[in-house]
């Protein structure tokens, strides 16, 4: 490896040694509890695919360049050197992780492998070995935040078309604007998906509730969080923030994507407003009263995916399933669940990259779960989850329909 | 021909004295600043500004991270053989402290459990022992043997030859007709002297046949107590405020929902 590139890593390396991903370098005991808790190990069963060994690959750099240990005695920890070679172990350590975080909750320290991801990632990235497709739609966000006037117009009438679509789901849309935009004061800015599905739904709800919302103008995913990039996460999510502060809005609420929920809620520090998951809109609606949905319109036996950044990692696990209990009476729990979930497969950028047949490969354990409560509808909160679990249901011959929670719950909804 | 010669005797004598009185105070010393110097660049490093909590939040918090730091409930659940011994181990490691302070110096309130020194009369370095031959021959079977790195087997060897040397000294005590020719008194002797920095192997070990063991067991504990900062084993400070982190306690800039 170039002498430049070695040192240009290293720096990037230690940029990401903050006090607790010191602590996470240092603590492995390898006991191997957590061997079990990936998807991608209990589907393929293959060393490379334990939180401990991807996490080994960075804490053998770190014992390496960052401990007395790796320096006077490097074999003792089995510490490796940076070559080109194991760039391309990063690669594969870190584009096999989706991040989901379930092995932190078995580790007995509370490891966070994501963490340790992040540094691999921003490895990748300095190398240049990132996956393009991933920074290419990070900065295809951040391009947009910069040049708004010229396409404001165009969202706008794009937004219009929708009116029909939100008013076939609710016909007493509040007020004149059933897609409200720019919307000064508004009590909620809605933070969609490039993609109707995930605005007209989330209208007829908030509509239905008489709720004075705005819609963004920004799509929320953010790219910049799945590629590993600290800086370009944050102002991707500064694109938002400016706007809801520009409004003056009191709370936004992020649409059905894992990812930009925590990003938003647990990511950028405080916020002069509230952020919260649309499902925790949703539930504080049914709580006041202020919806009513129609029991048994969904028809067939009902599971719930947790998608993992909104569940275990976002904290939104108990109102989906509030939600659900007014949507049917045939729910039936995933085993396991909640924090203990499995990982759809998706996450981390893989869909978003592609890699079908590893995605496919790699859930075997998720299809497993599924077909073992034989339901008619898997439900989600989560772009990702919903694409992740629509291709594994088609692979492995599922007889099962994904559908969203928003989705459903429009659907249902009555006067 | 007498073999070792008085000359190697006295070599060796020396080499047992160095061992006894200035490579502890140089291991003690390391243990003790590797340990602060490495908790001082922890609390020196940028600070982790968001949560890494997992969900849902139980509080309160603090217990939780205790439960989760001290009885491991996860290992019990997917490694309950493992949990087994590691709580046997962990608990016995404890024992065997206050046994080593109560070397040092009586503890009267230990005493509402009447017993001579080492609670447990010998089955602390049993129930040490046995758990680390779990812990070893655990890293022989796939997948553990794929993921233990050399320091594994060297810290479990370490620990194995300082607990098998120093509960000799202990074992021979109960199950030995002839006892053991070392008193407690002579092991306070040594130690004080230590602690009041006016060092020196007192004679009724270093006169003792068995002064051979008493210096591996100090020599295999220096050099654990030398190996522990730079190592795995700082575990020991990071458990609970990792498991903090994880159940939410320590807060960055974002709160709980």
């Amino acid at each position: 490896m170039e002498q430049t590139l070695h040192h240009e890593l290293l720096t990037r390396f230690d940029s990401k040694l903050n006090n607790v991903m010191r602590m996470y370098l240092d603590t492995c005991a390898r006991c191997g509890v957590c061997i079990q808790s990936c998807h991608v190990y209990a589907s393929m069963p293959e060393l490379k695919y334990t939180a401990v060994y991807r996490a080994e690959v960075i804490r053998k750099l770190f014992k390496r360049y960052f401990k007395a240990q790796g320096r006077f005695w490097p074999s003792l920890g089995d510490s490796a050197n940076l070559t080109d070679d194991m760039v391309d172990t990063i690669y594969q350590t870190a584009y096999s992780c989706t991040g989901c975080r379930r092995c932190m909750v078995h580790c007995p320290f509370g490891i966070d492998t994501q963490m340790i991801m992040s540094i691999a990632k921003l490895l990748l990235i300095s190398a240049g070995r990132e996956p393009k497709v991933l920074s290419m739609l990070a900065d295809m966000s951040i391009a947009k935040g910069k040049s708004t006037t010229e396409t404001r117009a165009n969202f706008a009438k794009a937004v219009d078309q929708l009116r029909d679509e939100v008013l076939a789901q609710w016909r007493q849309a509040h007020g004149e604007k059933v897609v409200p935009l720019e919307a000064q004061d508004a009590n909620i800015l809605y933070v969609a998906l490039a993609g109707k599905h995930s605005i007209v739904p989330a209208a007829a709800i908030m509509n239905a509730a008489g709720e004075e919302w705005s819609l963004s103008y920004y799509e929320a995913v953010n790219f910049g969080a799945f590629v590993g990039n600290a800086e370009k996460t944050r102002v991707i999510a500064l694109r938002i923030i400016d706007e809801a502060v520009r409004l003056r809005v009191k709370e936004v609420s992020i649409c059905e994507c894992g990812t930009a929920y925590r990003v938003m809620r647990h990511m950028m520090g405080a916020l002069p407003f509230k952020v919260t998951s649309f499902i925790e809109v949703i539930a504080r609606y049914l709580r006041e009263a202020r919806i009513r949905l129609a029991r048994g319109r969904i028809a067939g036996r009902v599971t719930y995916h947790d998608p993992c950044q909104l569940g275990r990692n976002g904290g939104v696990i108990e109102d989906p399933r509030f939600i659900l209990s007014y949507l049917t009476d045939d729910f039936i729990e995933l085993q396991p669940n909640r924090a203990e979930n499995w990982c759809c497969g998706g996450g981390g950028g893989l869909v978003a990259i592609g890699e079908k047949d590893f995605r496919m490969r790699s859930a075997r354990v998720k299809a497993e779960q599924i077909k073992a409560v034989s339901p008619d509808i898997v439900c989600t909160a989560c772009e990702n989850c919903h694409t992740q679990l629509s291709d594994l249901v088609g692979h492995y011959k599922i007889n099962a329909g994904v559908r969203f929670l928003t989705d459903m719950v429009a659907e249902s909804l009555q006067e | 021909m007498r073999f070792p010669t008085r000359g190697v005797l006295a070599v060796l004598d020396k080499i047992y004295y160095v061992i006894m009185v200035p490579m502890v105070y140089a291991a003690v010393s390391i243990f003790v600043i590797g340990v602060i110097s490495r908790s001082i660049r922890i609390v020196l490093a940028p600070r982790q500004k968001t949560t890494l909590q997992i969900f849902p939040v139980k509080r309160p918090v603090w217990f939780h991270a205790l439960v989760d730091t001290f009885l491991l409930p996860t290992v019990r659940t997917i490694r309950p053989v493992m949990w087994i011994f590691a709580l046997i181990f962990h608990g016995a490691l404890v024992l065997l402290v206050i046994g080593h302070l109560e070397l040092i110096r009586e503890i009267r309130a230990l005493q509402a459990i009447p017993h001579q020194v080492f609670l447990g009369g010998g089955l602390v370095g049993l129930a040490l022992t046995v758990s680390l031959l779990f812990f070893l021959f655990s890293r022989f079977k796939t997948p553990y043997r794929e993921i233990s790195v050399p320091e594994d087997y060297f810290i479990l060897l370490l620990l194995m030859l300082t607990v098998l040397s120093g509960s000799h000294m202990d074992w021979a005590k109960y199950l030995s007709p002839a006892g053991f020719d070392i008193p407690v008194s002579g092991y306070r002797e040594y130690l004080s002297s230590l602690f009041t920095l006016h060092p020196g192997v007192p004679a009724v070990i270093a006169g003792s046949p068995h002064y051979v063991l008493v210096a591996l067991h100090i020599l295999f504990a220096n050099i654990f107590l030398l190996f522990f900062p730079f190592s795995k084993i700082m575990h020991t400070f990071f458990a609970l405020p990792l498991n903090l982190i994880r159940r939410g306690g320590l807060r960055g800039a974002n709160t709980a929902p």
